[in-house]
């Protein structure tokens, strides 16, 4: 460790200043709540889609798409498919809508249609759970972006908990300075950084003879392999045939980093872990061998589907892209947005896989033939954690200008994610609850600081998780971790609120118990899905039966949404109790009324983001 | 620019409507539109899960999906999921938005009709 890279860091402060700076010069603008939380309504379309983008492209789409290929291969595709196609959802059923709604907060969008407190206060709930489950993967980018990129921890802290504190310390500062409006340009700016970095690596691997059909086919020729952490007693011990896994080791791995395995063992503490590459088991076919190019590494049957149903379901479900909806002029824009975004981020995810594949070939070929291949880990040619195959490969392929470039985009990318999060939980925290229910009069300047200090508090609780999951030892249960993450957030979301949103705009008869009720069963049943998972991952449940089962299911969204939607109906059909202007609801939700006069009144232009003092 | 809302009880049985300036949506025309714009949301919500599944259920259940390669190593499965399901995706959102953009103008006119029928309507000026 210790290979410090100044070029590269320099090139991260000068982005970090730049953002910063951004958030300074967009101060000025924030006078009113419209425009810390929503940029005053006004933003473009092709800005608000680039915005969205930067704001939707988080650690998992730059770090983790990759790194999910990389270590999985077809599996880790579909995280790329799936992020993208949860945008036909939102188009489809719920922009236009949204946006005519016209209010502020998903929170705010339960109040107005189903008009009651009660289910307020559960949807801030349920926000501030989906942005905790979002966050948590942006700080462990944070810490793994700073291990490859500076190898060193300050002040005593490993290198990974330094990048923690420091990521969440820059970005508390900018978020709490800038609003959305300085979020907004920053996250515009942010995605088109992204979009450069991901395409330079690319074009930087074919330069080099990479060809992407031929460079999966030679990754095909063998058996798909993994790194496994085990503990020397694990190693040695016999299975069913006789044969131990460190006698698979032997026929995996080349002698050099055998070498290294054999040690450990000769040592003797049977405790000590060590990693191994080892082959990759089918999961879906089990009969077949495992295959890069082939389904199977991560995915059994199951997890086929409710994986794809999380991600495409889960991206409507995200708060802070929900929020994103209300800075359109009208409906119609919020549909083209949408459109923008899938044609951005569609581009993104095509060169996102081809930059894991490359890596998986790239990589392999400089650790074998000796050349130095920075601060990663590696076993045997393969990265100790895929989650660094972004920064490394940069710097393999085009030293330590292109790792500045992609590392400067991994802070990009956690920087719009986690401040499009805050901006999320601190409207659910300052709008939703103290403008609501602690301090009804609030003038304009101190709605605004409230708002500040729930960024700054949402912040803390951010660096709280990050530096909590090396801690608890989930960085070693799971493969590319961040990926595996965002997917945990996209299910709570899906379970959450996207049965209600689809209920609540498409069908006039959801009650407001039927929405909460639904709420509860799909994000609660969510979140328990999730904990039982870990719970198994980590080997604290029994290898069978009832509980196995319960903690199985990776993502539960195959379970928990149709559970919620039905919850709804039920619910709702007993109940009955329809809001008594439910007529005027149906005009905000679907009547064009407002958005023709403005329209009439060139009220919908939206050259007018930087005007002091908003609407 | 008035913004004038009926809410009145009992307003619903004979027309609610909002008004904003010259502009007015009554529950009627809205519900109109409401209906078809849920026929072509769900139409195309059809298509999007029916293709997006069938990837899975042909993962699952066809070998030649996801063994016979056709380019390189690309199977089927690999080439759709990395690089044709977006064209899908990216035709499936241009129609879906043209034919939305065109529903907005019929309410528009539908709205305008029933304000000249008079449908209960005074002007909020």
């Amino acid at each position: 460790m210790g290979n410090l890279n100044v070029i590269a860091i320099v090139m991260v402060i000068g982005l970090t200043i730049f953002t910063v700076g951004l958030a300074i010069f967009t101060r000025r603008f924030t006078r009113t709540t419209a425009d810390f939380y929503l940029a005053g309504r006004k933003v473009g379309t092709l800005a608000n889609a680039s915005a969205i983008s930067g704001d939707y492209l988080s650690a998992a789409s730059f770090l983790g798409v990759a790194a999910a290929v990389y270590a999985s291969g077809l599996d880790g595709v579909w995280y790329a498919a799936g992020f993208a196609g949860g945008f036909i959802v939102v188009v489809l059923f719920i922009a236009s809508a949204l946006r005519r709604f016209g209010e502020y907060t998903v929170a705010d969008f339960a109040y107005g249609r189903f008009g009651s407190d009660r289910i307020r206060l559960v949807t801030v709930l349920m926000v501030l759970l989906v942005s905790l489950f979002y966050m948590a993967p942006q700080m462990y980018g944070a810490g793994t972006t700073w291990t490859v990129l500076v190898g060193e921890g300050f002040f005593g802290m490993s290198p990974y908990n330094t990048g923690v504190v420091i990521v969440s310390a820059i970005i508390m500062f900018y978020v709490a300075m800038g609003g959305m409006k300085g979020t907004t340009l920053n996250q515009i700016f942010q995605f088109w950084w992204l979009f450069l970095a991901m395409f330079l690596v690319v074009i930087f691997a074919f330069a080099k003879g990479f060809s992407y059909p031929q460079a999966l086919a030679d990754v095909t020729a063998e058996n798909h392999t993994e790194v496994k952490a085990m503990t020397v007693a694990q190693l040695t011990a016999p299975g069913p045939n006789g044969k131990a896994p460190i006698d698979t080791a032997r026929e995996t791995m080349t002698p050099e980093g055998l070498a290294a395995v054999e040690a450990a063992v000769a040592a003797g503490d049977p405790e000590a872990t060590v990693p191994v590459l080892m082959p990759a088991v089918n999961k879906l076919h089990e009969l077949r061998d495992m295959f890069f190019n082939e389904p199977g590494h991560r995915y059994n049957s199951f997890d086929q589907f409710s994986m794809v149903l999380a991600l495409v379901l889960g991206t409507a479900g995200l708060p802070h892209i929900l929020n994103r909806y209300y800075t359109n002029p009208s409906g119609a824009a919020a549909r083209r947005s949408t459109f923008w975004v899938l044609v951005f981020i569609g581009t993104f995810y095509i060169l996102a896989p081809i930059a894991g594949l490359a890596g998986r070939l790239i990589l392999d070929d400089t650790f074998r033939s000796g050349a130095g291949t920075g601060n990663a880990a590696f076993v045997d040619g393969l990265l100790l954690k895929s989650d660094a195959v972004m920064p490394t490969l940069a710097q393999v392929l085009g030293g330590q200008w292109l790792l500045g470039i992609v590392a400067a985009g991994a802070f990009a990318a956690m920087f719009s994610t986690t401040g499009g999060l805050l901006i999320a939980a601190a409207s659910a925290i300052g709008h939703d609850v103290y403008e609501k229910y602690i301090d009804k009069g609030a003038t304009e300047i101190k709605k605004v600081v409230v708002g500040k200090g729930a960024v700054m508090l949402f912040a803390f609780v951010a660096l709280g998780i990050g530096l909590g999951i090396p801690a608890v030892g989930l960085d070693k249960a799971y493969p590319a971790l961040i990926a595996m993450m965002v997917t945990w957030a996209f299910a709570v979301g899906a379970g959450a609120f996207v049965p209600l949103l689809l209920t609540g705009i498409w069908w006039k008869g959801t009650t407001e118990r039927g929405a909460i009720a639904g709420m509860i069963v799909g994000g609660g049943g969510s979140i328990f899905f999730i904990f039982m998972n870990i719970l198994n991952q980590l080997g604290r449940l029994p290898s069978e039966g009832f509980l196995a089962f319960m903690g199985s299911l990776t993502f539960p969204t195959l379970f928990t949404f149709p559970a919620a939607l039905l919850t709804i109906i039920v619910v709702s059909k007993m109940d009955g109790q329809l809001p008594k202007n439910v007529d005027e609801i149906w005009m905000r939700i679907h009547g064009t009324a407002h958005e023709r006069h403005e329209r009439q009144l060139g009220l919908d232009k939206v050259s007018t983001m930087f005007q002091k003092g908003g609407e | 620019m008035t913004d004038f809302v009926n809410t009145a009880q009992g307003a619903a049985e004979v027309g609610a409507f909002v008004q904003h300036g010259d502009h007015v949506d009554t529950i009627e025309s809205v519900d109109a539109v409401f209906r078809e714009q849920r026929k072509l949301s769900f139409a195309y919500g059809a298509v999007f899960f029916l293709v997006t599944l069938a990837i899975p259920l042909l993962t699952v259940s066809v070998p030649a999906w996801y063994t016979t390669p056709v380019w390189g190593g690309f199977t089927l499965n690999y080439l759709f999921v990395s690089l044709l399901y977006y064209v899908f995706l990216w035709v499936l959102a241009w129609t879906y938005i043209r034919k939305a953009d065109k529903l907005d103008e019929r309410l528009l006119h539908l709205a305008e009709e029933q304000t000249r029928n008079g449908a209960g309507v005074t002007s909020g000026g």
